[in-house]
């Protein structure tokens, strides 16, 4: 039976099914993983000719590769005699990559150099046969995003007014460029993959969840998500979310107060910015960076990097970095320390959510109230001078931003 | 003897610089399969121009341990 969508997605609420339906999940993976456009991973990545890192795309395990003429790309890591994996390692250096099952051969762009013992073919190059490509490749800032449709929107489209968010990033670095070269961290979650993305800008749970952390280390991040915040959730369009805390951040009117620092604490790096920047570096510096949710799976909090991987309807991969700014290393070791506290293997933050996520899918398994509620600041959502929908800091605007989208992804197209 | 150990998930070779000959030469140790191969400086730099195609064609598994017909030295 088909799905109505419009049925369990509604203005205020949720069904509880969206997380539990193995046959939604299936849908999910069609309509939104291998269609709209997944950040991958970043070029820096692949620095060098020859360099590839294994990636994912839900469950599609991808090779993202720079081939000798410098060009990213992404193929699948599928054999094309028998369907072996042809890449093991997560990260590497090879001008080819060769299958441990019969020593098939490929270039890193995915074309088929050779196979042993060629006259069982009837000699050389008779195959006409290589390793799958991802259809659509296309970078913004540094970030890789991969499309498995042939045609739809443009990445930029696709991006809308999160690109701005991605922008916002890439100006704090002295060189204009962020780098995730710091290495990846891979968690794995019990839970549906829309749970961890809409935590991502619930602004309502932090004192709750993190309170315990904010309270020993006397943090200022929970005043930011309380009634009296001047932050705003933002609905950026698109699936697409932010918790914008600059009005926060302006009213401190601190350099470097986004970071829980000081500018003499990190005096190279502002002097850097202060000297590319000029008068306008004062902005930068105490705007800081995005909080902003990517549809369907690129996070970027502050000093961190995400990437959300759905590998079951119940589990998620949620791959984390620390942001790097190219021309940064005084920033860079603090980034580093920050990130790994707070999303590392112990980090403090990262464990509260997580605990959240899969004590959220438990609780689901319960079959009543059937229904996820979503309505928190209906009544006191405005339209901001760029047309956006805002709530409060801790109103769930971006959570009904991403239902409204996911809906039409759902709907797209399926017979009425 | 310095050695440095060259080596991906794909293939795994050490490399050392030989000066038991008239001359010096590079030692290139395949340390899956055992087998050794010298290059001497002229090798070494027709290896340096190779064109790409050339690179390719020493790829394909055919070309040498895999080939249906006897490989050569």
């Amino acid at each position: 039976m088909t799905v109505q969508y419009s049925e369990l997605i509604q203005p205020e609420r949720v069904h509880g099914s969206l997380y539990t339906d193995p046959s939604i999940f299936a849908e999910e993976l069609e309509r939104i993983w291998y269609r709209t456009w997944v950040c991958v991973g970043h070029v820096s990545e692949v620095a060098r000719p020859g360099d590839y890192v294994r990636k994912n795309v839900a469950a599609q395990d991808v090779i993202m590769t720079r081939s000798a003429d410098g060009e990213v790309g992404l193929l699948l890591n599928r054999c094309a005699h028998r369907g072996n994996l042809v890449c093991e390692d997560r990260r590497g250096n090879s001008s080819s990559f060769r299958c441990p099952y019969h020593g098939w051969t490929y270039r890193n762009t995915g074309e088929l150099l050779g196979y042993p013992y060629n006259q069982g073919y009837g000699g050389k190059n008779k195959l006409e046969l290589g390793l799958g490509r991802v259809p659509r490749v296309d970078i913004y800032q540094g970030f890789v995003f991969a499309s498995f449709a042939a045609e739809g929107p443009t990445l930029k489209e696709h991006l809308g007014a999160a690109a701005g968010e991605l922008d916002r990033l890439a100006r704090l670095s002295p060189e204009g460029e962020v780098e995730l070269t710091a290495g990846w961290l891979r968690h794995r979650a019990k839970a549906n993959w829309k749970l961890l993305v809409e935590n991502e800008t619930d602004g309502y749970h932090p004192q709750f969840v993190h309170g315990s952390v904010f309270s020993v280390t006397g943090s200022p991040i929970g005043a930011l998500y309380s009634d009296k915040s001047t932050a705003v959730t933002r609905d950026l369009g698109g699936g697409h979310s932010e918790n914008d805390l600059r009005p926060e951040f302006r009213r401190a009117a601190r350099p470097m107060g986004w970071f829980g620092t000081s500018e003499a604490r990190v005096p190279d790096y502002v002097a850097k910015m202060r000297a590319l920047h000029g008068e306008q570096a004062e902005e930068i510096l105490i705007e800081g960076a995005p909080h902003v949710m990517v549809f369907p799976n690129l996070f970027i909090a502050e000093i961190s990097v995400f990437t959300i991987q759905p590998t079951a309807v119940d589990e998620t991969v949620q791959n984390v970095t620390a942001v790097q700014l190219k021309g940064a290393p005084e920033m860079n070791r603090r980034l580093l320390s920050q990130c790994v506290g707070s999303v590392g293997p112990a980090g403090m933050l990262l464990a509260d959510d997580s605990e959240m996520y899969e004590r959220n899918q438990r609780g689901m398994a319960a079959r009543r109230p059937e229904w996820l509620d979503i309505r928190r600041g209906v009544g006191r959502e405005r339209i901001d001078e760029n047309g956006f929908r805002i709530g409060a800091a801790n109103d769930e605007t971006g959570m009904r931003g991403f239902w409204a989208h996911y809906r039409g992804l759902m709907e797209e197209g399926a017979a009425q | 003897m310095d050695q440095w150990i060259i080596a991906s998930e794909f293939a795994e070779v050490a490399v050392s610089l030989d000066t038991d000959a008239n001359g010096p030469r590079l030692r290139v140790e395949d340390l899956r399969g055992g087998r050794v191969r010298y290059l001497d400086a002229l090798e070494l730099e027709s290896v340096v121009w190779l064109s790409d195609e050339r690179v390719r064609e020493l790829l394909d598994p055919s070309a040498g341990r895999w080939s249906d017909r006897p490989a050569d030295g």
